[in-house]
């Protein structure tokens, strides 16, 4: 099987967010051929290099998302009208109401609720076609003709109350973010050398990835995987910060976003969130709830194997918390409980283990270190001991703590005091240690804990002082939750475990999507069962003349048309051992 | 439901109990609920605040989404119509394109010295080196500043044909006029000689004036484009801003071509010699123009313009030259005509005009739309 594997700032670039995650796919589905295609956010992403793709990725094409060249293509009369009408239908539905509501809610402003995601969807799609047909949409979309059509649209009798009142300066805004959010609109990958000969798109996140995903099902059929490690919508809301633009500029490019979202999610043959809190979010823009799969994140069990394996010989008195410091895992909330702690236990010491991130992360561990001193005066074991404090604050790589499996291994108690998480890696690296957690109640804690662990509220440092003291106080239970969190996460979070889902997942999508292309042999007949979904065979499965009749080749009806010459004979690539 | 007037906080206020945990949730997030678009943003904002379902579940809510509309519906929008919302960071005058700008012009005037000083060999080795550093200078001066053409492939690919087309333009500025006068005359009898005398003179006023008016001509697009910020900024919609431009693109238009009359007297005085301004000034127009709809991303129609301004130059010579041919008398009759009434720089007056005030058509339909002074520069 051909898998398109659409990428946005992440693989094949050595930086991109989600890059090891895509990596370790491709490598553990060998039997399938990869062609990855790959939105760039950045100068900096490019010049810093891809990673090396492994044999069974036939092609990489990468495209910036961050500069666009016109490609000088000026339009004749009738493109340009076709143009208007299309971008003016776009900007009016965006322009119309608020986009949440309308994708969900039973009582939003338009009264077919459906109607305004058709609009949105043609009028996407019309784009694209003209994109196809003609070129220069780049320019088109920066041109006078797109702001007139976004200030008739603003101004048009239904249009939101925020908009109304765009200014020029506004519209130009909003001109510049929607040619920048439709820039995979005017790529060229969608032809039958490119995504349309794959037979499943998966995009590694809702988004424009998704977008040249949507395209190729519109263009070509090709069935649309949408995986999502925190929803894409939400991101862009946290993103755009009030700050960030005037009203009508947020509002617009809010429903801009939701309306993408929900026409990815209502296209997409099946979704893939990474945990609960991203299926709600996707259900909420629209997502059919019988087509999400949740697919935990995998993580590399084996570093862990060694610590979580031995019986625990860490000093029994020891809270250790581990992870990059910053605002959001407010730790002075845990410095306050660990103070409650000591009343209680006057033996427990606290081990803060990671790095700062960022000059505000830096501050943040300045202000926490400062706190420590405060709170915890240095004590000693007598009058003539050197004295040091109870709280120690370390990195990984550090004397103390060389790996991050002996970060983990350093204490008896593992602490989580985040008030914003996404999926809490750290927790689960601590469940594969077989560390007890005590951990806040935020983001998919409680999904992946599930009851191996204790979780109290968030801001509360009360509560997490009388759980970690709860759990000092028993080393039994320790032990018990330990082993319960290790069984758990080698069940739920490791890399194999992963990848065997999407692989049934994309067999899955297959059996309902299958696979269209004809395989022609020396003659020119139909090779029958030539491209199955997966083959385990060692060297080439159809032999080297073989041919393929693209989709719409003479494959649409097999038996009808066997004899008759092939509309699009190519011959096939070179690596063929995996189809 | 309105929150803020008093009647309906004391009908909401029984049934939600004294304390009512949303409206201090609310209170707390104020700000963002005021500010938010949908009521997804401010469930976003709310989930980065640590609010999660369960707290939800305790304000009697399923989730935090539908806890998110009840704050989208309690409060009240904030009406963010700034009366004058900041104008988008203008560009600044900066030191090193006003100096840029003054160095072509420099070159140029110490060329014409440095060729009023000399004779014979040196004399034209001066000449030939003092051009090419002047084109040099030029180039040096129109990369940085409001002159800079925007950094595009387009605007690249076009800019070749329009460097040559004007490196012709400014060659006929120089000794087209002699030339044509000297094949009316039958002639050339000799090379130019480097003065404005001779059978082929040389017309070194309008272009030590041309290559002068490079700082005039970056101010005046300065203040066309800081003054089309401000109006961008200041505009409610799309005609209000054309109405508002048009008059600045005019006024800055003449503002440069008044210096240009003024460089061309100043250096006719200096030099002695006649200031041609009907051709000087149609070319300066025509230069500005095109360089102007380079800079706003509407190149198109600048290099036909240009182009076909020197192929009139080139034709007029050639017609001249072909109507010497027997039974072709007739070919050199206009060029003749136009001669003896407007003399040999009304050829260049003629080609350059009607090619300038195309492209002051072009110019004053493309440069007032907005969106030829969106700002450039895709954010990495």
């Amino acid at each position: 099987m051909r898998i398109g594997l659409l990428t946005e700032g992440g693989y094949p670039y050595v930086n991109g967010d989600a890059g090891l995650w895509c990596d370790r796919l491709v490598r553990g589905l060998g039997q399938h051929e990869f062609d990855v295609y790959a939105l760039s956010r950045g100068r900096r992403q490019e010049d810093e290099g891809r990673l090396e793709p492994p044999p069974h990725v036939s092609r990489v094409r990468t495209a910036p998302l961050w500069t666009a060249e016109e490609d000088g293509v000026a339009y004749g009369r009738r493109a340009r009208r076709r143009f208007a009408e299309r971008y003016g239908e776009l900007a009016q539905v965006l322009c119309a109401g608020p986009s949440g509501r309308a994708a969900t809610g039973p009582d939003g402003p338009d009264a077919v609720p459906g109607l305004m995601a058709d609009r949105f969807g043609s009028a996407l799609y019309g784009l694209a076609e003209l994109a196809r047909d003609e070129g220069g949409l780049v320019g088109a979309l920066r041109s006078d003709t797109a702001v007139r059509a976004l200030e008739r649209a603003c101004r048009a009798p239904g249009a939101h109350t925020a908009v109304r009142g765009a200014r020029v300066s506004d519209l130009l805004d909003i001109a510049t973010h929607l040619e920048r959010a439709l820039r995979p609109l005017s790529l060229d990958w969608y032809g039958d050398d490119g995504l349309g000969a794959a037979d499943l798109c998966h995009a590694t996140a809702a988004g424009p990835a998704a977008l040249s995903g949507l395209l190729a099902g519109h263009f070509s059929d090709v069935p649309l995987l949408v995986t999502e490690y925190g929803a894409r919508l939400r991101a862009h809301y946290l993103a755009a910060g009030p700050e960030a633009a005037t009203p009508a500029v947020r509002t617009l490019l809010a429903a801009l976003h939701g309306r993408l979202a929900a026409e990815v999610y209502g296209r997409a043959a099946i979704i893939t969130p990474g945990n609960a809190h991203t299926r709600r979010w996707q259900e909420r823009c629209g997502a059919d709830r019988a087509r999400i799969r949740t697919v935990h994140p995998g993580m590399e069990a084996a570093r862990f194997t060694e610590v979580g394996e031995a019986p625990d010989r860490a000093d029994p008195h020891t809270l250790v918390w581990v992870g990059r410091v910053e605002p959001a895992k407010d730790l002075v909330s845990l410095l306050h409980a660990f103070a409650e702690v000591r009343k209680e236990e006057p033996k427990a010491r606290l081990r803060v283990v990671g790095a700062p991130a960022g000059p505000e992360g830096a501050a943040y561990l300045g202000h926490c270190k400062a706190l420590a001193a405060q709170l915890f005066p240095d004590e000693a074991e007598g009058v003539h001991a050197v004295g040091d404090n109870p709280v120690c604050f370390e990195e990984i790589g550090g004397p103390e703590a060389p790996t991050l499996a002996d970060a983990y291994a350093s204490g008896t108690v593992v602490v989580l005091s985040s008030v914003v998480e996404g999926f809490p890696v750290g927790l689960a690296e601590a469940m594969f240690c077989g560390r007890a957690t005590v951990s806040t109640d935020v983001g998919a804690v409680v999904e992946v804990i599930g009851g191996t662990g204790l979780v109290v509220p968030p801001r509360n440092p009360r509560a997490l002082a009388e759980a970690c003291v709860a759990l000092l106080r028993d080393p039994e239970r320790r032990e018990r939750l330990g082993a319960a969190a290790r069984a758990r996460a080698l069940e739920l979070f490791t890399v194999e475990q992963n990848v065997a889902a999407f692989r049934g997942i994309y067999l899955e999508i297959v059996s309902h999507c299958p696979v269209r292309r004809v395989v022609l042999d020396e003659s020119g007949e139909p090779l029958p069962f030539a491209v199955p979904a997966e083959a385990h065979v060692p060297g080439r499965w159809t032999g080297p003349t073989a041919q393929v009749a693209g989709r719409r080749g003479p494959g649409r009806v097999p038996g009808a048309t066997a004899g008759t010459t092939p509309v699009r004979a190519t011959p096939l690539k070179a690596p063929e051992g995996a189809r | 439901m309105g929150g803020q007037d008093p009647a309906g906080r004391r009908r909401s206020s029984p049934r939600r109990g004294a304390g009512d945990p949303v409206k201090a949730l609310l209170h707390r997030h104020r700000a963002l609920c005021e500010r938010a678009v949908d009521p997804l943003e401010i469930a976003a904002g709310l989930e980065a605040h640590g609010v999660t379902d369960r707290t939800a579940a305790g304000l009697r809510h399923r989730d935090v989404f539908s806890l998110a509309e009840e704050l989208y519906a309690r409060v009240p929008r904030v009406d963010e119509h700034r009366p004058h919302p900041e104008p988008a960071p203008t560009p600044r005058v900066r030191a090193d394109w006003a100096l840029l700008a003054l160095l072509p012009g420099t070159v140029a005037a110490l060329t014409v010295t440095g060729v009023r000083l000399t004779q014979g060999r040196p004399r034209l080795l001066l000449a030939v080196a003092g051009a090419l550093a002047v084109a040099l200078a030029l180039r040096l001066a129109l990369r940085r500043g409001p002159l800079a053409a925007p950094s595009r492939a387009l605007a690249r690919r076009t800019a070749t044909g329009t460097r040559a087309w004007t490196c012709w333009l400014l060659g006929y500025a120089l000794l087209g006029d002699g030339l044509l006068r000297a094949v009316l005359d039958g002639g050339p009898h000799g090379l130019p000689t480097g003065t404005a005398h001779g059978t082929w003179p040389v017309a070194t006023v309008p272009v030590l004036a041309l290559a002068l008016a490079t700082a005039p001509a970056a101010w005046s697009t300065h203040l066309l484009t800081t003054g089309a910020r401000r109006r961008l900024a200041g505009s409610r919609g799309l005609e209000e801003f054309t109405a508002a431009v048009q008059p600045l693109l005019l006024g800055t238009f003449a503002l440069s071509l008044g210096a240009l009359t003024g460089l061309l007297a100043l250096c006719g005085t200096v030099l002695g010699e006649a200031a041609g301004y009907p051709q000087a000034l149609t070319l300066g127009a025509l230069l500005l123009l095109a360089r102007l709809l380079a800079v706003h991303h509407a190149p198109r129609g600048a290099g036909p313009a240009l182009a076909a301004a020197a192929v009139a130059e080139a034709a007029a010579v050639a017609l001249v030259l072909a109507g010497r041919l027997p039974g072709c008398a007739f070919l050199a009759t206009p060029v003749d005509a136009l001669a003896e009434v407007a003399g040999p720089g009304g050829v260049p007056a003629l080609a350059c005009g009607a090619a300038a005030l195309a492209l002051l058509f072009r110019a004053a339909r493309t440069l007032t739309r907005a969106s030829a002074h969106a700002p450039t520069g895709d954010p990495e």
